[in-house]
């Protein structure tokens, strides 16, 4: 019985909404300052209704008010044809009328009837396109996403010209009204793909969407999991590469990112760049980023798993030196390593914080000062110092931003395991990760791909970057519609020697 | 109560390729540290003979497994319930979901044994074995996928160890494997049924064949990755012949471990360190597939959640992992389960193959 009682409740509070007149909502928004009204009096008695925050000051002088004022008129429909805007309309729907008011429409009444004119005169306040900063690339297109969403559509749909990419427009958020808009292409995007991240933003419960992650936080597979699920990218060029391999894409109005889906954990360490330069050099620069992960994941915790239990794995010469170097020292490598990392810590997030200007001073003086202060105070070690900034610095040659936040965050569970149970601790470490990658999805399909399952097919831009005449098959993982990306025989064919 | 699966979701199958990885995973793991010694002990130079005909008779069975699977078109309780009836085919199942837990159990135990010997000392079992379970516990109730994963991993990430082998070229010398066969018969023959120890663990096929995408066409595949196995036994039994002399390899409670010993890298002296650490990677698909079968079993058996059946089943294995001690304790186990599996495969496997072509082969080609 509760339940239905609050059922009719909820139901009623629905129909209130419904309820409300014209006269009820002017008045609602009456209650903010810059709600304007200014009646006209020229032929037929009118008033015009708009928030002066949202409405283009000088359109609204230039295009509305002269034709209005010219003569009289007898209905709406005449004054519709005589304004110089396309985008207006008639209506007497109180909810559209409050929406397009809200989204920098002006309202005309004629006396009080119910039925208005809206007149769109929106104010477009946007940062100009704008070069990439955090993707930026030597080579390539400079143009990067920013805040409006119109633009940035503007900027995918200039590079794909064809009636087959679809937008789809979602709206998000009960208090913001976010508008998404999910991107496809017809005939090539894997229709379920393309649902489940519709239904996944439909189902979304929530007041308000400030950015587009707060959506990737809500409808990733895996909400606990450090590992971002989903890639997101301020390159307009990206959303439309991946697009044409028949992933999904969505944008965020008020956001200056793409979110792209599938995705697996390789696509994170892939560059852009990686598809602007030659495939050989790609690929290289490719497993060096593969390789700075590894290194920066494993390097302190087998540096404390050593020295706290397999002194005899090293060789003689090379322990000369690390017992040197830690000689003085009265820690435990564990807290040596800790301290350390403590502090590029420390001056990652003190520089992320701070203006650009005052964090390069912060980077200089905590990178320079506080390292060779700490050696020469025999707090560490200078062998560990070089290996924790190399690893912070391998850290940071991840192409996604998130993912470099993962690897710098799960370097911690591992030193701690490496103290208690050295390199047995590691390897237990690892498996653990392992594990959690193999239970990861992106949109459901298998994160880990084409690691496992294994597709060779895949392989050819994972972990190197063949060239594209090997590219002719869109890969497994996004499960396109049509697989075939160009025939593979045409750009393959070789020319006969001298003819 | 849960009803008797049959048919697997199509959504939760995975691809027929991977019962390659499957069977080799499963097969290869602690016993590789140390199969050398009983058999060496029995047939001295002619020791890869029985790895060979072992690995032989290890082809034959799996072509026996799949031809029990192909008339059952099920997994091995639903053959039971279908070929011995409720209660009886229930013990039977019974017994091999023991026999699949203790694979389990032993060989972390095992592998345990070893870090303790050659790593830590006083490495505290019960907190090990405590986070081996947790990290079992959750790839196990990732689902089938996520264990065949472990599987094909814990394959492909420590294969760069084969390499290691070729450090002790320098101080072979496969003179040693001369003459040929100058063993009788029967001590080949005692020597082969040693062998066989290393080799199981395959019988999880039994297990997981509904799992498998057009199951009975990945025959080639689960007989690779024997034929994987296989060579890989004979390889390391070959250069643990060469390598040693029969005395000193007696001596070796583990002869493989004691080779990387001679390993020497500019940065890495004891190299047994890193196999040791890595092969944590390698005997994860041995516990992972036995745990999974025996708790699949169970709940198919006792039709109630697999989830429970597993945690009931790991803090089993705590216990037993706390209850044995001592090393002696360990190889008398690490005996009686493989004289128990050898009586398993030569006789059960040919006793249930005769009796469901029988009940259920005739009756389909009746049909």
């Amino acid at each position: 019985m509760k339940f239905l009682k609050r059922f009719q409740k909820s139901n009623q509070k629905q129909q209130s909404e419904v309820d409300q007149t014209l006269p009820d909502l002017i008045k609602q928004f009456e209650g903010s300052k810059d709600f304007k009204q200014s009646n006209i009096i020229v032929g037929q008695p009118m008033t015009l209704y708009y928030f002066s925050s949202l409405v283009d000051d000088a359109a609204l002088q230039r295009d509305v008010l002269p034709y209005i004022q010219k003569k009289e008129f007898q209905n709406l429909e005449e004054i519709k044809n005589t304004i110089p805007i396309e985008a207006s309309e008639i209506t007497n729907d109180i909810r559209t009328i409050q929406n397009k008011i809200l989204t920098g429409y002006c309202m005309l009444q004629l006396k009080h009837n119910e039925t208005v004119l809206l007149i769109k005169v929106k104010k477009e306040k946007s940062r100009k396109v704008s070069i990439p900063e955090v993707e930026f690339t030597v080579v390539g297109p400079k143009e990067a996403f920013v805040e409006s969403l119109d633009t940035n559509l503007n900027l995918i749909r200039k590079r794909l010209p064809i009636p087959e990419l679809r937008v789809d427009e979602l709206t998000v958020g009960k208090l913001t009204k976010t508008k998404v808009a999910i991107l496809s292409i017809e005939g090539i995007t894997n229709e379920e793909n393309l649902n489940t991240l519709k239904q996944r933003i439909e189902d979304i419960e929530i007041d308000s969407i400030i950015d587009s992650s707060y959506i990737v936080q809500l409808i990733s597979d895996n909400h606990h999991s450090p590992f971002p699920q989903l890639v997101d990218t301020e390159r307009p060029d990206r959303v439309v590469a991946v697009l044409s391999e028949g992933k999904v894409a969505f944008l965020v109005d008020g956001a200056p990112h793409g979110i792209i889906g599938p995705t697996t954990l390789v696509e994170f360490f892939s560059a852009f760049e990686d598809y602007f330069l030659n495939w050989i050099v790609a690929s290289i620069f490719r497993l060096i980023r593969l390789f700075a992960v590894m290194f920066s994941i494993l390097v302190t915790p087998i540096y404390v798993a050593v020295l706290t239990y397999h002194y005899e794995m090293i060789p003689k010469d090379l322990l000369g030196v690390l017992v040197t170097s830690r000689r003085e020292i009265p820690l435990p490598p564990i807290l040596e390593a800790i301290f350390l990392e403590l502090a590029i810590e420390l001056l990652r997030e003190a520089g992320a914080r701070l203006p650009t200007k005052v964090g390069q001073t912060i980077g200089i003086v905590g990178g320079i000062v506080i390292g060779t202060a700490s050696v020469e105070a025999g707090l560490t070690s200078n062998v560990l110092l070089i290996i924790v900034a190399l690893a912070a610095l391998a850290s940071f040659t991840t192409p996604v931003y998130k993912m470099g936040n993962t690897i710098r965050l799960i370097r911690f569970p591992f030193l701690f395991m490496a103290h208690f149970w050295g390199l047995l601790g590691v390897s237990i470490s690892f498996c653990f990760v392992m594990a959690h990658l193999l239970r990861l999805t992106s949109l459901g399909r298998p994160f880990l791909e084409p690691i496992f399952p294994p597709r060779v097919n895949d392989l050819k831009d994972a972990f190197v970057r063949l060239p594209w005449s090997f590219q002719s098959k869109r890969p497994i993982e996004t499960q396109a519609q049509d697989t075939i990306r160009f025939n593979q025989k045409k750009a393959k064919q070789k020319k006969e020697i001298d003819e | 109560m849960k009803e008797l699966q049959r048919q697997i979701n199509p959504k939760y199958k995975v691809s027929g390729s991977l019962a390659f990885f499957l069977i080799c995973s499963i097969q290869i793991g602690v016993g590789v540290l140390g199969f050398q010694t009983s058999i060496v002990e029995r047939v001295g130079n002619d020791s890869w003979i029985p790895v060979l005909l072992a690995g032989l008779m290890i082809h034959f069975l799996i072509w026996m497994i799949y031809k029990i699977l192909k008339f059952g078109n099920g997994d091995l309780i639903t053959i039971h319930y279908d070929v011995f009836g409720r209660w009886i085919g229930g013990l039977f199942s019974f017994v091999w979901i023991i026999y699949f837990w203790t694979i389990g159990v032993i060989v972390l135990r095992t592998y345990l044994q070893v870090i303790q010997v050659w790593m830590f000392q006083e490495i505290n079992i019960i907190v090990v074995t405590l986070i081996f379970s947790l990290l079992l516990y959750y790839l196990i109730t990732g689902g089938f996928r996520v264990v065949v994963g472990v599987c094909f991993l814990g394959t492909v990430i420590p294969s760069y160890l084969i390499f290691s082998l070729f450090y002790t070229m320098d101080y072979t010398n496969f003179k040693r494997l001369l003459p040929v066969w100058n063993h009788s018969t029967t001590d080949i023959l005692l020597a082969t049924q040693e062998m066989t120890f290393s080799f199981i663990g395959f019988t999880v096929l039994l297990m997981y064949y509904p799992y498998l995408k057009k199951a009975n066409k990945t025959k080639l595949w689960g007989h690779g990755g024997n034929f994987l196995t296989l060579c890989l036994y004979i390889i390391i039994m070959v250069f643990s012949l060469a390598y040693y002399t029969k005395g000193h390899l007696l001596r070796q409670k583990w002869p493989t471990l004691t080779m990387w010993k001679s390993i020497e890298l500019p940065f890495v002296e004891r190299f047994e360190y890193i196999g040791i650490s890595s092969w944590a990677l390698i005997i994860l698909p041995n516990i992972c597939l036995a745990f999974w079968a025996a708790s699949r079993g169970a709940r198919q058996l006792f039709r109630f959640s697999q989830r429970k059946a597993l945690i009931i089943m790991l803090s089993l294995n705590l216990l037993a992992n706390y209850l044995i001690k001592t090393q002696k304790e360990i190889e008398t186990i690490n005996k009686l389960l493989s004289q128990f599996a050898f009586y398993l495969f030569l006789i059960y496997i040919p006793f249930l193959f005769i009796f469901s072509y029988l009940r259920l082969g005739r009756r389909k080609q009746h049909d």
